[in-house]
């Protein structure tokens, strides 16, 4: 595994395993808050539940909740939704993880709150059963990706045309490796499904993702950054 | 008030009658005989003919009938507007005479405008001099005023015609003519009061007030239209906004209820499938603009590939995940040649594989399904992964062609390859199209209607 964890600020974290881990629900709608609360599985504890970006921000720092589950959408603040509950809540609670909740396919809805530090994005239609393997899974430091997450990512680093890094550090391009993950998750593979036909372990498909994640994160790519610019991110 | 289609000369006259309720033959009898009066009435007319729009052709196709109809109930103040337009038919009969009749034209009323004028500019002239010659006492006062106020009303209305017809010249050259043309018309108005007998204070007031009304009259229609013009835009402006005001609330509130509904209900029941349908139908609706989704074929790869799963989910308690990457590709049609397909495109039989494959997946293992396009330089592949009980090629009896003919055979004849495998970690099925990209094989898919079954 490779050292990536410059970026995984809470990975690092000796965290109180995936037993009795501490969410915090943020969406503006009341019924599928309390649907996602009641569809969790019993070994999560919900903290509270938030439904605009100024109440998000308060409960984030009051409560230090391990992983907000966030919807991308949401009123108040300056406008910003998820991603701006990200940037301004991260530097006061440095042990909590976002995971993006959305209903939108938008690619710049996506893009926003990954950038802004989000660790993963699945949809609203995923069952509780996935919400919560999804949580568990950010809250042990690993990225998660939807199908459709990965296509995007695909599509964004230029991945279908052959473009492919020629060195680890490159970010503004997918190794060929980190393209055929990518390829089997947009393909509706599990990471475990991921590793079995590529025969490598499942710890390492979770690093390819993670440093997906991070260049997705961080790189300055045209089409990433067009979608940022345009939503004032950068 | 519009002009009808059919039409005599303007059809002023006939929408008039048609605006007011008059009958039209009173309308005309009452046009002729004020026409005689004097000679203001042609200019009215004229103006009446550039200035009222012209009926859609699907607007009333039978204006005789909508006529007869046509009671006599709007008795508003018909009775003191109608002289004045009426005051012209008279000269709609006159120029029909005198061969301007253009009554079917197609391209309405901006054509004869110039030459009606142009015409009566003539017709005044000559009159004049066939009066002075039978020793009528002919006031060439207000004779040579008025021709030079029609040449000056005709100019103009070339201007404004060029400019509605879109034929756009340089803006300045416009600009300079249209100003002779106004100056014209002043020139003209002015001289009937400067040439007068005993010109006073009073004559100067109403000089001035000419022109200016002269000047309104000849720039009216331009006016209007400009006016219509922003008004349309205006309207259409609130209407987009409007329409983002409603794919917001929508986005935030019903959407949200139905990817709950979904959640709740699982994937295999009814309410899951009517959700996922009626969430489907308002994303289209949302992100698509108001182009009107699903009725017309869809063109491109990607929207086939969602369109059918699209169907295929109303029918079975399957949800796809579509996941399409890289360029647009579109479609090429089989059933002939298509001017705007280009070699890249995908040929239809790629398409009725990939729905093969589906439907297979949504009848025998439903639940979650993954649709995968990938279109590159390496060419197109698609994978379609289901979760179900999963099968054997080699255990379908021969005479079961759904797999074998519809998806592998189709394959083999449009350039490509398919192979079917187990899914991944052994479960469930994954069926993968793949079509190499420069392949130029003609695409002789025969449309079979066969029951894929497996």
């Amino acid at each position: 595994m490779t050292d990536h964890n410059s970026s995984d600020r809470a990975a690092t974290e000796p965290s109180a395993a995936s037993a009795g881990l501490r969410v915090l629900i943020v969406d503006d709608h009341s019924i599928f808050r309390s649907g996602l609360r009641a569809e969790l599985d019993a070994d999560i504890t919900v903290l509270g539940e938030a439904a605009t970006v100024d109440e998000a921000l308060a409960r984030v720092i009051d409560l230090q909740p391990r992983v907000v589950l966030l919807d991308v959408h949401l009123p108040g603040g300056h406008g910003g939704g998820g991603a701006e509950v990200i940037r301004e809540a991260a530097p006061r609670a440095p042990h909590t993880l976002f995971l993006a909740l959305s209903v939108s396919d938008a690619a710049d809805d996506v893009v926003s709150v990954i950038r802004a530090g989000a660790r993963g994005y699945i949809t609203k239609s995923a069952s509780g059963a996935e919400v919560s393997e999804a949580a568990r899974r950010v809250a042990e430091g690993d990225a998660v990706f939807s199908p459709r997450l990965a296509g995007f990512v695909l599509d964004a680093f230029g991945a279908v045309a052959g473009e492919t890094a020629e060195t680890t550090e490159e970010l503004d391009r997918l190794s060929a490796r980190e393209t055929e993950v990518m390829r089997l998750i947009a393909r509706g593979y599990s990471y475990k499904e991921v590793a079995g036909t590529l025969f490598i372990a499942a710890k390492t498909v979770e690093t390819h993702v993670s440093a997906v994640l991070r260049k997705l994160q961080l790189s300055s790519r045209h089409e990433l950054t067009a979608w940022a610019l345009e939503r004032k991110l950068l | 008030m519009t002009r009808p289609r059919l039409r005599l000369v303007g059809g002023v006259c006939a929408g008039f009658a048609e605006h007011t309720g008059v009958p039209l033959a009173t309308v005309r009898l009452v046009t002729v005989l004020l026409s005689f009066c004097s000679g203001f009435g042609a200019l009215l007319y004229a103006w009446l003919w550039v200035t009222v729009p012209s009926g859609g052709a699907a607007a009333d196709p039978l204006p005789k009938s909508s006529l007869a109809r046509s009671n006599v109930a709007s008795t508003l103040s018909a009775a003191p507007i109608q002289a004045a337009p009426a005051a012209l038919s008279g000269s709609e009969a006159m120029i029909g005479r005198s061969g301007f009749s253009r009554a079917d034209t197609d391209s309405g009323r901006t054509a004869p405008v110039t030459e009606i004028l142009l015409g009566l500019a003539l017709l005044a002239a000559g009159s004049a001099v066939v009066a002075s010659r039978l020793g009528a006492d002919i006031p060439l006062a207000v004779v040579v005023p008025a021709i030079v106020v029609l040449a000056g009303t005709a100019l103009a209305w070339r201007q404004f015609a060029d400019i509605r017809s879109g034929a756009a010249q340089q803006s300045s050259a416009l600009l300079v003519r249209i100003l002779g043309a106004l100056v014209l018309v002043a020139v003209g108005i002015l001289l009937f009061f400067v040439t007068g007998t005993n010109p006073n204070a009073w004559t100067v007031i109403l000089a001035a007030a000419s022109v200016l009304l002269g000047v309104a009259v000849v720039t009216a229609p331009w006016l209007l239209r400009l006016w219509s013009d922003l008004a349309d835009e205006r309207a259409a402006r609130a209407r987009e906004a409007e329409r983002a005001d409603i794919a917001a609330h929508l986005h935030d509130s019903v959407l949200q209820t139905l990817a709950l509904i979904q959640q709740k209900a699982g994937p295999h029941s009814d309410a899951a499938r009517l959700a996922r349908a009626q969430e489907r139908e308002l994303r289209e609706w949302l992100f698509t603009g108001s182009r009107s989704g699903g009725t017309e074929p869809a063109t491109d790869l990607a929207a086939a590939l969602r369109r059918i799963a699209g169907e295929i989910e109303e029918y079975f308690a399957v949800h796809f995940e579509v996941v399409t990457v890289g360029a647009g590709v579109g479609v090429r049609s089989a059933a002939g040649p298509e001017a705007n397909s280009s070699s890249t495109d995908a040929p239809e039989s790629l398409v009725a594989a990939a729905r093969e494959a589906m439907l297979n997946a949504a009848r025998h293992a439903g639940g979650a399904v993954s649709v995968y396009l990938e279109t590159g330089a390496r060419g197109i592949e698609l994978s379609v992964t289901d979760r179900g009980p999963g099968f054997r090629l080699d255990q379908i009896p021969e005479d079961r062609l759904g797999v074998r003919e519809s998806i592998l055979g189709r394959m083999r004849r449009a350039g490509g390859n398919a192979a079917v495998r187990p899914g991944p970690g052994g479960a469930g099925t994954e069926i993968l199209l793949t079509l190499p990209a420069a392949t130029t094989a003609p695409t002789t898919d025969e449309h079979h209607t066969e029951t894929s079954v497996r």
